[in-house]
Order: structure tokens, then sequence, then C-alpha cells
């Protein structure tokens, strides 16, 4: 199965193994074991999952990786064995850390000679220290909120993957790789397509955007009962992407639940994009404007007309700030009078918590059932039930644990309270930042596991 | 009518700007979307929840509407104590958005679009 020069096939064809670090992985082995795909894309990070791992690994310098390798393996082993390929961003924050799983897994399950391919480079905690970037979002630059900037992590695009394919890698992970350029590197790899043939990179892009959310593309956050509801949601299909120049067809295993229509295509199509003529990711400014959505019947929709330009010359960076702890507190309050007596506890905390204002960055009162999400609406009728909600946020543990503490204390307040929850969590925002991409040099390096 | 009687929808998130694409079942509808749903109507419609912009992007080919809603999740995902800090909800909330009712037969609402 090494690289020879075979001509590129007309077809590829690539699933999807994850969308994020804690999703199912009970797909994996069927998708694995169908003989459909020759590549598994898993997308193991969320705009906050990177700043997670980086706290993770400053408390344990061994930490900070996926920690789902130990357990994919074994469902990969035959997969591997034939010659199957994996992409992922598993190494979050140590992709060293990750690669280390990855050979201490396979030589578990007794499967010697893997290359692995690591991808170092996003890590630019101390380049954006060094330009005191810009954080548009709050209106401040690096260095002004000091050594609470925990993390900088630049998103990287296909360029790398593809180097490590070209040394025979049959398992490429790195850190802040762009979710769509997971996809991205196999296809330009295998079907012989230029980095910088935008149009085809914008279609590659396409692909991997849809197969990057997982089963966002097939039937996951999608029911709407009686408008919108798709067979076996329980165990819905990971997507496939069938890649042909110009068009993909994307679909899913038979015997999996949920659907592959026009609307479950579509509903995915533009997640997470703004202008869909300038879809920017590392690898192109890719154009959405002119799809076209055929569907085959079958769980089978075809998709084309993708477009690209020119790659942004800045890499979006996603920094990650200490912001002290979260707290939450909840306390249900139903029957007669629930909504009254719910606002009598509000003003209970409230009052309890005034003392500490000044620790006190941000606070707020809900009550689920009547307000907590999409503000005040509802319209005639009264809740059976509702549930207070408390949140905040301090710098100070103390205030915060206290803070948790109040709503359990309100079993004493208004009549009724019960079910009390609490929790105090380290609080981290992540917040964009952009850097030239010229000063991001990314290193690969490939070895036998 | 609601909006959800002929329209799906999904809502992302990106830092503190959410967007939420809309998708008429039947593209005889398109028209119908484009011009009541405009980016006024869904911001009026979320209010306080959008401290920013709305603006609308069209998608004829896929006849569906794309809107980004500015400073629109409370500080962003990370940032947020919002209970839903997505604004996962979001696509549920611009579904409850009342239009004009159709034509009552196919024919006429062919006329209507044409």
């Amino acid at each position: 199965m090494a690289a020879d020069a075979r001509r590129p096939p007309a077809l590829l064809s690539l699933g999807a193994g994850s969308a994020y670090a804690d999703d199912r992985l009970d797909s994996v082995a069927a998708m694995a074991a169908s003989g459909r795909v020759s590549y598994l894309g898993f997308d193991c990070l969320a705009e906050r999952t990177m700043a997670l791992a980086q706290v993770r690994r400053r408390q344990d310098p061994a930490s900070g990786q996926d920690r789902r390798i130990a357990a994919l393996v074994p469902l990969l082993r035959d997969y591997l064995a034939a010659g199957g390929k994996v992409v992922g961003n598993f190494g979050a924050a140590n992709p060293d850390a990750a690669r280390d799983d990855f050979s201490r897994a396979l030589k578990e399950v007794e499967l010697p000679g893997v290359r692995i391919g690591v991808i170092h480079g996003d890590d630019v905690r101390d380049l954006v220290h060094e330009l005191d970037a810009d954080l548009p979002e709050l209106g401040t630059t690096v260095r002004a909120l000091g050594d609470r900037v925990v993390s900088a992590n630049a998103y990287l695009g296909a360029g790398g993957i593809v180097d490590c394919l070209r040394e025979d890698a049959q398992i490429v992970l790195g850190g802040r790789l762009a979710d769509p350029s997971l996809f991205v590197g196999p296809i330009c790899h295998e079907l012989g397509w230029d980095l910088d043939d935008w149009d085809r990179v914008g279609h590659a892009t396409l692909v991997g955007h849809l197969l990057e959310c997982g089963v966002h593309s097939t039937g996951g956050n999608y029911e709407d009962p009686p408008y919108r509801v798709v067979p076996d949601p329980h165990h819905l299909g990971f997507p496939i992407g069938e890649v042909s120049d110009g068009s993909v067809v994307v679909t899913k295993l038979p015997g999996t639940g949920g659907a592959v229509d026009a609307m479950t295509m579509k509903t995915q199509l533009y997640y997470e994009i703004h202008d869909p003529a300038a879809y920017l990711t590392p690898d192109v400014t890719a154009d959405f404007t002119g799809l076209d959505v055929d569907d085959l019947g079958g769980d089978r929709v075809r998709i084309s007309g993708a477009r690209g330009t020119a790659w942004p010359e800045t890499l979006k960076v996603l920094v990650g700030i200490d912001q002290g702890w979260r707290a939450t507190g909840e306390m249900s309050y139903a029957g007669p009078g629930c909504v009254e007596r719910a606002r009598r506890a509000e003003e209970v905390v409230r009052a309890r918590l005034a003392p500490y204002a000044s620790q006190i960055d941000e606070m707020r009162v809900d009550l689920v059932g009547m307000d907590s999400i999409l503000g005040d609406r509802l319209r005639g009728g009264y809740p059976a039930e509702v549930r207070l909600r408390l949140a905040l946020r301090s710098t100070s543990y103390d205030v915060a644990r206290t803070a948790a503490h109040e709503t359990e204390l309100l079993y004493f307040g208004p009549a009724g309270g019960g079910g009390n929850t609490s929790s105090v969590v380290p609080a981290l925002g992540v917040t964009p930042a952009y850097v030239p991409r010229d000063l991001v040099p990314v290193r690969t390096e490939v070895g036998v596991a | 009518m609601k909006l959800r009687e002929i329209a799906a929808s999904r809502s992302g998130d990106k830092g503190d700007v959410s967007n939420i694409c809309v998708f008429v079942y039947d593209e005889a509808d398109y028209p119908l979307l484009v011009q009541h749903l405009t980016a006024d109507r869904v911001r009026d419609h979320f209010g306080a929840l959008v401290e920013g912009s709305v603006v609308r992007y069209e998608l004829p080919r896929v006849h569906g509407l794309n809107f980004v809603l500015d400073r629109a999740l409370g500080g962003g995902v990370s940032m947020t104590l919002r209970a839903d800090p997505h604004g996962k909800a979001f696509q549920s909330l611009v579904l409850d958005i009342d239009l004009p009712d159709r034509a009552p037969t196919g024919a006429a609402a062919g006329e209507e679009t044409a």
C-alpha cells in the first residue's frame, strides 16, 4: 500500500469519525469495517476545547491530548492493517502525547509498522505576545491581559497534512488543525490537486465542511416533529463523502439511522458560515453561493458548484483567557404560585450576594420554563413548574463557592424549593486574534509508531 | 402562518456571532420568504438577545436565507452566562415568526411569485 506512481483515482471516499472531543465512537467500528472509505477524519476540537486542553497540560505535562485514543485504536485495528488512513486533530494541546498514545495502543493491539505523522506549529502563544496581537471582540490586546492569557492556537490548514501523507504517514495528527482541512489534505493529496488550485480547494473545503460536524449532516440537531422526523435517531449514521472533481455525493452506511436528503444537507451547508461568498479557512476563501443540491434518493445527495479564491493572508488564532470561576446553582419550584415563589427566591439570593458585589464580574438569574433562553415570551397560561437558575463569574473561588451554596440554602427559602444542583468550574474564555500566516511555520515529523 | 410550517432552520456560533439559516421545504415559497423574512423582522423578533447588527444573505439556488447576528451570544460560548450559550435555540425562535398566509391554491401562489 506504499504510495507509488499510480494515477490519481477519479473518486475518493472519506468518512467522518468524530465531530468533537466527547463525540460517540460507537459508529467508528462499523465505518472502519465497511470497506467503504479509505480515510477517516476525526475533528476533536471545539472553540473552548483547546484552551481547556492547555490548562490540563499545565497541570500535567503528559496530558492535553484527546482522551479517546486508547479506546479508539482497537476499533481501527483491522482498518489500519488493511491500509486505511486516519487524520485528526487528536493532539489538541499536546500532539507528541497523542502520538505516544497511538504508539502505545498500536503495540497493545499488536499492529507494528504504522507510520504516524505529527504536525506542530499551531501553538503561537509566544508570537501573539511578541506582536501584542489585537483582540477585537474584547477591545484590548494580548499584553494588556498579562498572564491571564493561557493559550493561543492558530488554525492550521491542509499543508502539513499533505506533507505527512507524502511521507506515507498512515495516521496524521496535530493540534489546532482546522476542521475542514482534516479532509482537504487527504482529498488534495489523493486526487493530485495543488493547494493553490483554489476552485478545487474550495470544493474540498465544502466536503470537509459537510463531514467534520459528523451527524449534523445525517439528521443530528435536525428533528422537529411533526415537520422534520428521521428514522432511528438513536443510532445516527456518520456521513461519508464520495468525492470527484467538481462534485461530492454525501451518504451514510446502510442500516444506520438518520437521513441524508436535500434538507439535512441544506441545513448543514451554511452552518457557522457568515458571508457564503467568502468562507475563510486557512486553505482558501471558499465561495458557496453557487451550490446545487441534487437529492439522488436512497440517502444519497450530490452537491456541486463550490468555488474558491486565494487563502486569507492572516491565520485566525483562538486566544484562551483565564476569567476565574463560573458558579451555577439551580432550584425547582412547582405547583400553584411557582413563579412568584421562584421570584421571591431570586430576591433572597440577590440580597445574600450583595456584600460580594465588587467581586462578582457578571451575574444573572433566570427562571427555566419562563425566560432563561429566549427572554420573556410566555403568552397566556401559567407554567406547571419553573427552575431558578443562578449563574455568575468571579475571580475569587470562595465567592463562586459561596454563591453556588446560596442556591442550596433556598431549601429554607420560599416554600417548596426542591432538587438543588450547583457547580463551580474554571471560567475559561476564548477570543479570536489574527496573525500573518508567514509568521506561523509548520513543522512535520513522520516516523514508525 | 408560522415560518415553521414552511421552513427548516439551523443556528450556529462563532465567538459572539450567531448565524441562522432558513430553507423553505417547497421552492414555491421562496419569494414569500425573501419578501417577509427581512433582517429587520428577525432583529425585531430577537429583541434584546441581539446587541449588534443583523445581516441577511440570500441563497436563491438552494432557496434559503442566512442571517448573521452580531453580538448575539452574550459574549460567546466560552464567556456567556446564558443557559443556552451556543444559541442552539435560535433556530427554533426564528421559526416562530408569523408570515402572511399563502394564497389558497398552488396556482395562485405561482402567480404571486412570477
